[in-house]
């Protein structure tokens, strides 16, 4: 099995194992906690380090457009345009359109309904088949479930949510989904930690990762002007 | 970078200049961002928005005003008494006002709305409305909803936060910087979850201590805060 | 009955929808189906019936916008009355509504859709989608309120179109709506391991025994439903007229040999273009005609499935070497048409004269073309389109 380098300094060394640093590969994680501890830097960060090592994303943001995805990872100092133009980078945006705003379609860029999640998978399918010919090795990021669960039925959330996770596996991605604590009802949590292989707990002080065979580590983390730093951590 | 935009509250751009080695840095409120505020009753919420909205307009940033509990005139008459005069803003259309409220309201034109916290796709129409004719000619500009709590009293609490995640997008889009103020404890879990969420800065004052809990580029602030005859006055860092 | 003129779609149904039928579009994620329901909508308010659009996924202005992109005018129908939407998106994001009528409450939808029906008897009626109501109402109330809809429309004789995304739902609620429905059209992906393509079947019908051939179809903007034929070859001998046959076919075709592949003036690879005649949309591929490139060929005409060969209708001596061609592309095998170019020249030989000479079977059509004259390659694509969709 191999692995996936996630880039966040600290958590990779406590991942460590004897096939590699990081995530196991094309595994899906959930990244969830209450609101504001970081769960969307810790995709940004995944996400571009992933762009960094050459390995394309599909990006599906649901809280943020485009424009403001943009700008909170430059933020940080991460910035896409020289992905994008390289396609490294395929973004599906699927709020903007809420604001009316128009925005056109490239390549490497789509637009979708957040209130329609039969539009959203159509252009996940199309974005996938983009990323897969580029490399069968790639990242795929959903930030965050937050705005689907505001604008859709739980169960059809979780429906799409379980779709998106097959097609993308099927594909060969490492797949990060992010969501806060709370947003939907605890039987709906349930369900969705249990379709994903890996769990990340971000609580503002601690971070915790627990993998489907039962790895688990703690460390403790801050967010710093250059996005999430791990301190000392321990494998329990 | 973060780019900060003056607050207007006294004391409140000290607490939030970031530790930064330069020196260069200013505090203030992240631009194009949402800024939650809460709290409980009567504690200065809305003084903040008044301060924040006239500080806007007084270095030529207009602000989209939605008001639901106090009507028009009476932020004008409270903001008269902080020496924070409207008198010059209310032609022209630095100042768009939508009064949501029960109260009283003046009278209607181009600049300034009515509306009903009970009718939310009103609500969001003028706002839409009014976003677009400030950010036309003007690349940045201020926004404030005091408060959403009455506007989820009123309705199917999904239903507003759809409408306030409208709003949300269109604010930033048209580079807008808002503050949303809300009454905790008084909506479903899930909907605090859910406006926490939404918010890129979360600030929270109880009578006593403002405390930051979630700012960009910011580790988290407390201060103890006033409220006094020129408005509020927030203290150093704790 | 009532035409929906997507490509393919009313041979399938037999003739057509028969007055009064329901017809379950059910589409696995990652299909789009919206452009079924639609495109049999403008089809039928083109021949003059009436129609709706309930909507509980967007809102009538963003419908307005997708019919545009197809290049129909549906706002227009709306201003003279030929067609209206039952608006079940807007109050929920809280946005004006827009429509004949508007839902304010999931409790008004079995009752508002019912009342749509009935205002266009003979008319049809698009669903737009199934998908949703399921989680707003109840599963067993959905399939309830599906059977008296169904009914009203029989009723009322009006098509009813349901637009379906097939998510994990329980088989058992899946099998009832389909059985409650008189017409299963399948919209299916096409995987290799990522989607390549799309499907359309249709897997039921009560009028009739639906054929049983699944044909690719991709959705242009404009334009609608099309046909997808993945790979169409154009093989022939050096200087039959491959090149200008792709470019007359395929406008916007690419040579690759201006890609650096040498200085050598003639066509030294690829002419690679994307077809659209009628209902159809192609990808065709022109080989290259010498010899020295026969190595290729093989490579090349991979997962083709069909071809035009060209041959030069006043020179007999290419004739072998177009034989030899069809073998080396091995399209043999799939449905082939023979362009019999330069008809315009004056010592030209006819079709007939060209299978004696070639020794070509009756089956494979020899269709006399003259590329100069632009004449003849309508009924050559006809012609092959023809014995692929029989």
């Amino acid at each position: 099995m191999s692995m996936v380098e996630t880039g966040i300094p600290g958590l990779d060394e406590l991942l460590s194992s004897n096939d590699g640093d990081g995530f196991p590969e094309n595994t899906a994680t959930l990244v969830y906690g209450p609101p504001k501890v970081g769960k969307s830097i810790f995709s940004y960060q995944f996400a571009y380090h992933g762009l960094d090592l050459k390995e394309p994303c599909l990006y599906i943001t649901t809280d943020d457009g485009i424009k403001q995805l943009t700008q909170n990872m430059m933020d940080f100092g991460w910035f896409l345009q020289g992905f994008i133009d390289e396609e490294l980078l395929y973004i599906i945006d699927s709020i903007s359109s809420l604001s009316g705003v128009r925005v056109e379609n490239t390549a490497t860029y789509a637009s979708s309904k957040i209130n329609d999640p039969t539009d959203l998978m159509v252009k996940v399918g199309l974005g996938t088949r983009f990323v897969f010919k580029k490399s069968n090795e790639f990242r795929s990021v959903f930030d965050s479930l937050t705005t689907p669960f505001i604008f859709n039925p739980e169960p059809m959330v979780v429906r799409f949510l379980k779709t998106y996770l097959r097609r993308l596996k099927e594909a060969g991605a490492t797949v990060l989904v992010n969501y806060t604590e709370g947003v939907a009802s605890p039987g709906t949590e349930r369900i969705l930690k249990s379709i994903v292989d890996n769990v990340i707990m971000l609580d503002g002080s601690y971070i915790t990762f627990k993998s489907s065979y039962d790895f688990m580590g703690t460390a403790k983390y801050d967010i710093t002007d250059q996005g999430i730093v791990l301190g000392e951590g321990e494998i329990l | 970078m973060i780019v900060r935009i003056t607050s207007g509250i006294t004391g409140f751009d000290e607490l939030t200049v970031p530790s930064d080695d330069l020196g260069f840095a200013l505090g203030g409120i992240p631009e194009n961002t949402i800024t939650l505020l809460y709290g409980p009753v009567g504690v200065g919420k809305s003084l903040f928005c008044h301060s924040f909205t006239y500080q806007g307009l007084s270095t030529d940033e207009p602000c989209l005003y939605l008001t639901t509990d106090q009507n028009f005139s009476t932020i004008y008459h409270n903001m008269e008494d902080l020496g924070l005069s409207l008198q010059e803003y209310m032609e022209g259309n630095m100042l768009q006002v939508i009064d949501a409220s029960n109260g009283e309201k003046m009278e209607e034109s181009l600049t300034h709305q009515a509306s009903s916290v009970k009718n939310p796709t009103d609500i969001l129409v003028k706002v839409s409305r009014g976003i677009n004719s400030i950010s036309q000619n003007n690349p940045r500009f201020r926004g404030v909803v005091d408060s959403i709590t009455a506007i989820l009293e009123s309705n199917d609490e999904m239903l507003i936060m759809r409408v306030l995640k409208s709003y949300i997008v269109r604010v930033k889009e048209a580079g807008g910087t808002a503050i949303i103020t809300h009454t905790q404890g008084s909506a479903d879990l899930r909907t605090e979850i859910i406006i926490k969420s939404m918010a890129d800065n979360i600030i929270m004052v109880d009578g006593k201590t403002l405390v930051i809990e979630s700012m960009k580029g910011l580790g988290q602030k407390k201060a103890h805060y006033e409220i006094t005859e020129e408005g509020l006055i927030v203290g150093k860092e704790e | 009955m009532k035409k929906t003129h997507i490509p393919k779609l009313d041979d399938f149904l037999g003739g057509g929808i028969p007055e009064g039928s329901s017809v379950l579009f059910y589409a696995d994620p990652g299909v789009e189906c919206e452009a079924f329901g639609y495109q049999t909508l403008q089809s039928r308010l083109e021949e003059g019936d009436h129609g709706f659009i309930f909507t509980n996924v967007t809102e009538p202005s963003s419908i307005l916008y997708e019919f545009e992109k197809f290049g129909w005018d549906l706002e227009n129908e709306v201003k003279k009355g030929q067609a209206f939407f039952v608006d079940g998106s807007s109050y929920f994001i809280g946005v004006p509504v827009m429509g004949k009528y508007t839902i304010e409450d999931y409790s008004q939808i079995e009752e508002v859709v019912h009342k749509a029906i009935t205002d266009v008897p003979d008319g049809v009626g698009v669903i737009n989608n199934l998908s949703a109501l399921i989680d707003y109402l109840d599963p067993g109330e959905t399939v309830s309120i599906i059977k008296k809809w169904n009914k009203a429309a029989r009723e009322n004789k009006t098509v009813l179109l349901y637009l379906f995304t097939e998510w994990d739902y329980e088989t058992d609620l899946i099998d009832e709506i389909k059985d409650s429905m008189d017409c299963l059209v399948n919209l299916s992906t096409i995987e290799e391991r990522v989607i390549i393509g799309q499907g359309f079947m249709v897997t039921g019908a009560t009028w009739t025994t639906p054929s049983s051939s699944m044909v690719l179809f991709n959705i242009l903007r404009p334009g609608g439903v099309k046909i997808f034929i993945p790979k169409i070859l154009v093989t022939g001998p050096y200087n039959a007229g491959k090149s200008s046959f792709v470019k007359n076919i395929a406008p916007n075709s690419v040579s690759v040999d201006k890609m650096a592949l040498g200085q050598v003036p003639t066509t030294v690879a690829m002419d690679i273009g994307h077809m659209e005649h009628k209902g159809f949309v192609a990808d065709v591929f022109g080989t290259p005609g010498q010899e020295r490139f026969d190595l290729i060929l093989d490579l090349l005409s991979k997962e083709a499935v069909g071809a035009f060969i060209l041959v030069d209708s006043t020179d007999p001596p290419t004739f072998p070497r177009a034989k030899e061609m069809i073998k080396k592309c091995k399209a043999e095998a799939i449905p082939k048409v023979i362009v019999a170019n330069k008809q315009d020249l004056p010592d030209s030989l006819t079709p007939d004269e060209i299978r004696k000479a070639m020794r070509i079977d009756q089956s494979i059509p020899i269709i006399p073309v003259s590329i100069l004259n632009n004449e003849g390659i309508d009924e050559a694509i006809d012609a092959l389109l023809e014995i692929l969709y029989r």
